[in-house]
């Protein structure tokens, strides 16, 4: 009965693969290998040099954010010298 | 290698909470100082910092899912009463302006002429565009319905259809509830009936936005594969979302729409 399950299963992925497009492939498998390599890089980094250039933005924007809030509320926030 | 004797997901470092901690920081304070020196710098950096946060903190939520097998059953688990919370407070949040319209309208006051619509306001015809929006949305719950079986019997390419039906359906609400808004004869200004109307059903059309980015974002997983007929929280909370959404809707069109005209 087991094997018979099997076999239905395998008829229907073919069934249903061969009307999705040709470049749509599976590919997590081939991710799950890439995130899952010991190699000690946290997740928010793990997934290439693309990641670190998207960390280093948002972070380059976050101090750069933090600096110019602190500029804007102490200049709002001290008395502006009238003429 | 050492691994975890437990279930549970312990997670890796992540810069996420404090980058997402100085964008609301930024928007807020960009949103005072728009306010009062008429410059939008401030904020358009925090809302470019929210989008750059939401993005990588949901896409390594991903990765830890599909791609490194944390979410356990328990884990799973926390992540269900975590939506349902999250789900829970929505409502209280709606809750507040469902009592604001009821405050004023069962009790409208002399300066509105003592009746509900006010003196003066032409409300909306509830059997015209409101009435189309309602089935529109009604139709959206039983399409995201259509995807969750399809999703959980295997059938790839029903629910790229069904899923994206739904997302369709989402964005055909916000088209014209758009119109809706331009084509109004009453505006936000007009007192509290202008108010209470806005505000609410404003609110609840920025979560049709969310819940459809949401949709769009599962489609966009279902299609690379990553949901199992056995494991697709993130799609079941995307619906959950959806359904919520749809309930909010019924009770405005009921409350504000039909009651309040």
């Amino acid at each position: 009965m087991f094997r018979h399950f099997l076999t239905l299963q395998q008829v229907s992925r073919r069934q249903i693969s061969s009307t999705v497009r040709r470049q749509l492939d599976n590919n997590v498998p081939d991710k799950q290998k890439l995130f899952q390599e010991a190699n000690g890089i946290p997740v928010h980094l793990k997934g290439g040099v693309g990641d670190a250039v998207l960390y280093r933005a948002t972070m380059g924007l976050t101090v750069l954010g933090a600096a110019y809030v602190i500029y804007e509320l102490v200049k709002a926030a001290l008395p502006q010298k009238k003429d | 290698m050492a691994h975890q004797a437990h279930a549970y997901h312990m997670v890796d470092p992540s810069p996420w909470p404090l980058t997402g901690a100085i964008a609301a920081l930024l928007m807020t304070s960009g949103l005072a100082i728009w306010f009062h020196f008429h410059s939008t710098t401030l904020m358009t950096l925090g809302l470019i910092l929210l989008l750059l946060t939401m993005y990588q903190w949901w896409r390594d939520i991903i990765r830890e899912g599909t791609f490194q097998g944390h979410h356990t059953p328990p884990v799973q688990k926390g992540l269900r009463y975590g939506m349902i919370l999250f789900i829970t407070s929505e409502v209280f949040f709606f809750l507040g302006f469902f009592w604001a319209f009821y405050h004023s309208s069962l009790a409208p006051t002399p300066e509105l002429g003592g009746c509900w619509p006010p003196t003066g306001i032409t409300p909306l015809d509830p059997f015209e565009v409101p009435l189309l929006n309602t089935a529109v949305l009604l139709a959206s719950g039983v399409t995201v319905t259509w995807a969750h079986h399809s999703i959980m019997e295997g059938e790839r390419k029903q629910a790229i259809q069904s899923l994206a039906l739904t997302i369709l359906l989402g964005l055909y609400f916000t088209a014209l509830q758009a119109m809706e808004y331009y084509e109004a004869p009453f505006t936000i200004a007009d007192g509290v009936y202008g108010s209470t109307f806005f505000v609410a059903t404003g609110f609840h059309g920025l979560h049709v936005i969310i819940g459809s980015t949401f949709l769009a974002v599962c489609l966009l997983r279902q299609i690379q594969y990553h949901f199992t007929s056995e494991h697709h929280f993130g799609f079941e909370a995307a619906a959950w979302y959806w359904h919520f959404v749809d309930v909010v809707w019924l009770f405005l069109y009921v409350s504000i729409y039909w009651w309040g005209s």
